[in-house]
């Protein structure tokens, strides 16, 4: 997974290209980390080129979603993979999470 | 069957899944690829991260096919502590995110994407099989 961040006045622009499985989460996590700390609490997440997600990756989402909450913050993920989006409505991420 | 045995096992689910979405018994269509491979990502996780203390161990994996039914039938066995997947708790998908635990998803996504499974052990092994109706 190919994460691009790019923070333009208050907020945090963030690209996902490719997937996220067992393989690569741990670097995923790492690669997103800079998103759960800090003035980033308003964060809109490009998801159209992400083509696979495991429950690795959304382990990773949930943390970050957590720490953007706890932060009272805001986080969206748009333009999301219909099959990716059915593996986030099946355990519930999409109550959780906003998607566009 | 098509099947192969995988010893060590240690870092190498991507191996193993990319052996299984290799069958020529596994469907063309994308979005059951995308399903199938989902789940098969999380029960070979599963024996990879927990069944064998360090992870020495084999695990044999295999699929086969129904020519009359196309029904796509996936087999994991491993030799690992006892564990049966299907005896653990559904995630309670309504809490909030602050509420929502970390982690515990995988063998539920792999229920919600697969048509059956089912679980025994026997000889010492764990064998867990998983079915997919399919088209071709």
């Amino acid at each position: 997974m190919i994460v691009t961040i790019n923070k333009q006045d208050e907020k945090t622009f963030v690209v996902l290209d490719g997937r996220v499985d067992s393989s690569n989460a741990d670097q995923f996590q790492k690669d997103v980390a800079p998103l759960m700390e800090g003035d980033n609490t308003d964060i809109d997440i490009d998801c159209t080129n992400m083509t696979y997600t495991s429950s690795q990756g959304l382990r990773v989402f949930l943390l970050l979603q957590k720490s953007v909450s706890s932060r009272n913050g805001k986080m969206v993920m748009r333009n999301m993979d219909p099959r990716v989006k059915e593996v986030f409505d099946i355990t519930g991420f999409s109550n959780i999470i906003t998607i566009v | 069957m098509i099947k192969k045995r995988f010893n060590p096992i240690t870092d190498r689910s991507s191996e193993i899944i990319a052996f299984l979405m290799a069958s020529p018994d596994m469907p063309k269509d994308d979005d059951l690829r995308f399903k199938i491979e989902l789940s098969i990502e999380e029960a070979v996780e599963n024996v990879v991260q927990y069944a064998y203390e360090g992870g020495i161990g084999w695990l044999e994996a295999g699929t086969s096919l129904d020519d009359q039914s196309l029904i796509l039938t996936i087999e994991l066995r491993d030799a690992g502590v006892p564990f049966n997947p299907l005896e653990m708790e559904d995630p309670d998908i309504t809490l909030r995110a602050d509420e929502r635990p970390v982690g515990g998803l995988g063998i539920y996504l792999c229920k919600s994407m697969m048509d059956r499974i089912s679980y025994r052990y026997e000889d010492g092994n764990n064998i867990l099989i998983m079915e997919k109706q399919i088209t071709n």
